[in-house]
């Protein structure tokens, strides 16, 4: 009875078990316009595509957390399942954290660190 | 045995470097009594101004050194009357805070102009290092040694031999009566920015030769490694500026060599620290309100 | 309001709690390049205690203040009699020793398969308490001006109060007061654990905002940038920092009119109005004058 209960309340809170959290990665493309990068988001929730999520994509700039605030942008679902498009406008170049707010069938916020390049991005380690 | 001498060698050549930026932010604070913290980005435009004439058109080193002296004098220029003119009688810390609303000026016009990560700049120097048995000299550390010893020198002249030196210590020593006996203060003020401005953009030039590339961060670096020497040296004085600047050199390099990069930064700050709370005598006597 | 603006908001608050403690230091006449420091160790502490140890965010805030006070009051004991430039610097050393130790230190729990916890340079991942526990963005943005306000009302309380008139004898001048019967290390000392509480409690609030830090979020950048906001906004009370975070990150980052030219628009003003201002906006004076207009 007791063990019925815990899992019943187990159930209902929100946003429980780590193993459940979802994962992401971004591929990104410089467009012709400066600093404004087109990317893809690959969303995927223990080892399955994410779908239906919308997906609000930020940036920041490390070493001044508040300050470089670029305007959030909606993602688009692109046609691949998982898959969103959104286009980034940085104001420079250089390391960025993008944060990845998740609504829907999720909500949570990944913090992504990629190297913005005249090209690109690379997911940057350091 | 040798890995000490060439660590204490490197460690002069990185200290000749801070030497430099020591000297300039000490002229500044000794003379004005005031913190710029816009000097190391003053510096870096001066850098980021050799380099775009460096990628637009390609020029000799003479020309590069150049155009960052100029540059940076500039920039310094354009400092001293926004941030430190206006307040000559007044707040000190109202001209600091001012100094740093013109770097974060600074900083961006380099990242708009200059907006890549990290852009080359050409050598002092393209051969090979020279060997001494078992130690290896670069040539660029001893041309950044040399122009540190020539700039002390050059400074002790200016200084000590002529008038414009004698109104320079006039103001350092006795602001007030300087003053009262009739130099002109705040000409002396600018020209000793533009000094100062002027040996910064030499230190930037070398330490971007010798590194052979500019980034961004040129401008903090350079401000800090200054503070710190002219700390260690002891404020407002400028053999202490020289001392202090091959003190931190000759810190950084040995503490890299036992610990690693990360704890070099850690020891410096570390030993800074206790300096100063032990209230060492040559780093606590001047007067820095 | 859209998330954007809640943003925005958010991050106006959080940085106020910097702001202010720069401000308190400043107030007894100490001028400090490390407030960020103790920011960094609340939101290290808070998270750790929230993401790893699974501790109510209260409770974490908590202890996490207490953190910070400890941590101030550790570094303005050996400090705290240097006067002006000297301790500044020092200040500044133990901030960058701090951001180095948190680049330095790696611990990490395994919870259901995951790493959780600091990884050096890497960073602290999955601060996720806001989302375990459903807290919606607009919610969290009152909870963080409901403790701003609270901050507010203990210091204007203060300001009028004899300990407040206090501690600006004490900043004015140091050895008046000493004559006068204060104790000034006594009060310095408080007011160095009260500064490093406030800014620990914008810490770990940060660190549930963005749910990841990482060392650089905690550079002198942060730290100068907070001594100037309570430069700029005025030292008469505890608004006028509040007025310079404002100025920088509201206004201008409201109007998108200067993008990517914000810094160079700003950096102007400010050293303008530092000229026509040089104590700010909300300078003794000024707060003088708005009093008594206003009595």
């Amino acid at each position: 009875m007791a063990k019925a209960a815990l899992l019943l309340i187990l159930s209902v809170l929100p946003g429980l078990a780590l193993a459940q959290a979802p994962k992401a990665d971004l591929a990104c493309k410089a467009t012709g316009t400066d600093f404004v990068f087109d990317c893809t988001i690959r969303l995927s929730r223990g080892g399955k595509p994410l779908e239906g999520a919308q997906v609000t994509v930020g940036a920041d700039m490390p070493s001044m957390p508040m300050a470089h605030n670029v305007k959030p942008v909606k993602a688009q679902a692109a046609h691949a399942p998982g898959e969103y498009r959104a286009k980034l406008d940085l104001e420079m170049l250089g390391v960025w954290a993008v944060k990845l707010r998740l609504a829907g069938p999720v909500r949570d916020q990944l913090i992504l660190h990629y190297e913005f390049d005249s090209k690109g991005a690379t997911p940057a380690k350091r | 045995m040798s890995d000490l001498a060439q660590n204490t060698l490197d460690g002069l050549f990185l200290g000749s470097s801070y030497a430099l930026l020591a000297l300039g932010f000490t002229l500044i604070f000794g003379v004005l009594r005031r913190v710029n913290l816009s000097f190391g980005p003053a510096v870096m435009f001066g850098c980021y101004a050799a380099t775009w004439v460096n990628l637009n058109f390609g020029a000799g080193l003479v020309l590069l050194a150049l155009v960052t002296i100029l540059g940076s004098i500039l920039a310094g220029a354009y400092v001293e009357r926004l941030c430190f003119a206006p307040h000559r009688g007044g707040s000190a810390i109202a001209a600091m805070v001012a100094s740093f609303a013109l770097w974060m000026q600074f900083e961006e016009l380099a990242s708009i102009v200059l907006p890549r990560h990290l852009y080359d700049f050409p050598p002092l120097h393209g051969g090979a290092p020279l060997a001494f048995g078992a130690m290896t000299l670069r040539i660029e550390s001893l041309v950044m040694l040399f122009a540190a010893l020539l700039m002390c020198a050059l400074l002790w002249w200016i200084l000590y031999r002529t008038r414009f030196g004698v109104a320079v210590r006039a103001v350092i020593d006795q602001p007030q009566a300087a003053q009262l006996a009739g130099i002109n203060v705040p000409r002396v003020f600018m020209l000793t920015f533009a000094l100062a401005s002027a040996i910064g953009g030499l230190a930037g030039f070398l330490i971007a030769a010798s590194h052979e590339q500019v980034t961004p961060m040129l401008g903090m670096w350079s401000t800090m490694k200054g503070l710190l020497a002219m700390m260690l040296g002891g404020l407002g004085s400028l053999p202490g500026a020289v001392l202090g600047g091959l003190a931190l050199g000759l810190l950084e390099a040995h503490s890299q060599w036992f610990f690693g990069p990360q704890n070099r930064d850690l020891i410096a700050y570390a030993l800074i620290f206790i300096l100063l709370a032990a209230r060492v005598p040559w780093m606590t006597t001047r007067s820095a309100s | 309001m859209d998330d954007y603006a809640i943003g925005v908001l958010t991050n106006i608050g959080l940085i106020s709690f910097l702001a202010l403690s720069a401000y308190l230091l400043l107030i007894t006449g100490e001028m400090s390049f490390g407030q960020q420091a103790f920011f960094g160790v609340g939101a290290y502490a808070g998270g750790m205690l929230t993401a790893m140890y699974g501790w109510s965010l209260p409770l974490a805030a908590l202890c996490a203040m207490a953190l910070g006070a400890l941590a101030q009051f550790l570094v303005g004991l050996p400090t705290l009699r240097l006067r002006g430039l000297y301790f500044a610097m020092a200040t500044l050393a133990a901030a960058e020793m701090a951001r180095i130790l948190f680049e330095l230190f790696h611990f990490q729990r395994q919870l259901e398969g995951e790493p959780v916890g600091p990884d050096g340079s890497q960073g602290f991942r999955g601060i996720r308490w806001v989302f375990e526990h459903g807290v919606e963005p607009l919610e969290y943005l009152g909870m963080v001006y409901a403790l701003l306000a609270l901050a507010l009302v203990a210091f204007l309380l203060v300001e009028r109060s004899r300990l407040g008139a206090t501690l600006r004898g004490v900043g004015e001048d140091a050895e008046l007061a000493a004559s006068l019967g204060v104790n000034v290390t006594r009060v310095k000392l408080g007011v160095a654990a009260a500064a490093g509480a406030l800014a620990a409690l914008g810490g770990v609030l940060y660190a549930h905002h963005n749910t990841y830090i990482e060392p650089r979020n905690f550079d002198i950048m942060l730290g100068v940038h907070s001594l100037a906001y309570a430069l700029i906004g005025g030292l008469g009370t505890a608004l006028g920092p509040l007025l310079g975070v404002v100025l920088d990150i509201g206004a201008l980052e409201g109007s998108r009119v200067f993008q990517g030219y914000r810094m160079i628009v700003f950096g102007g003003l400010v050293a303008l109005l530092l000229i026509w201002r040089p104590r700010g906006l909300l300078d003794e004076r000024a707060v003088q004058w708005l009093r008594r207009r206003f009595s």
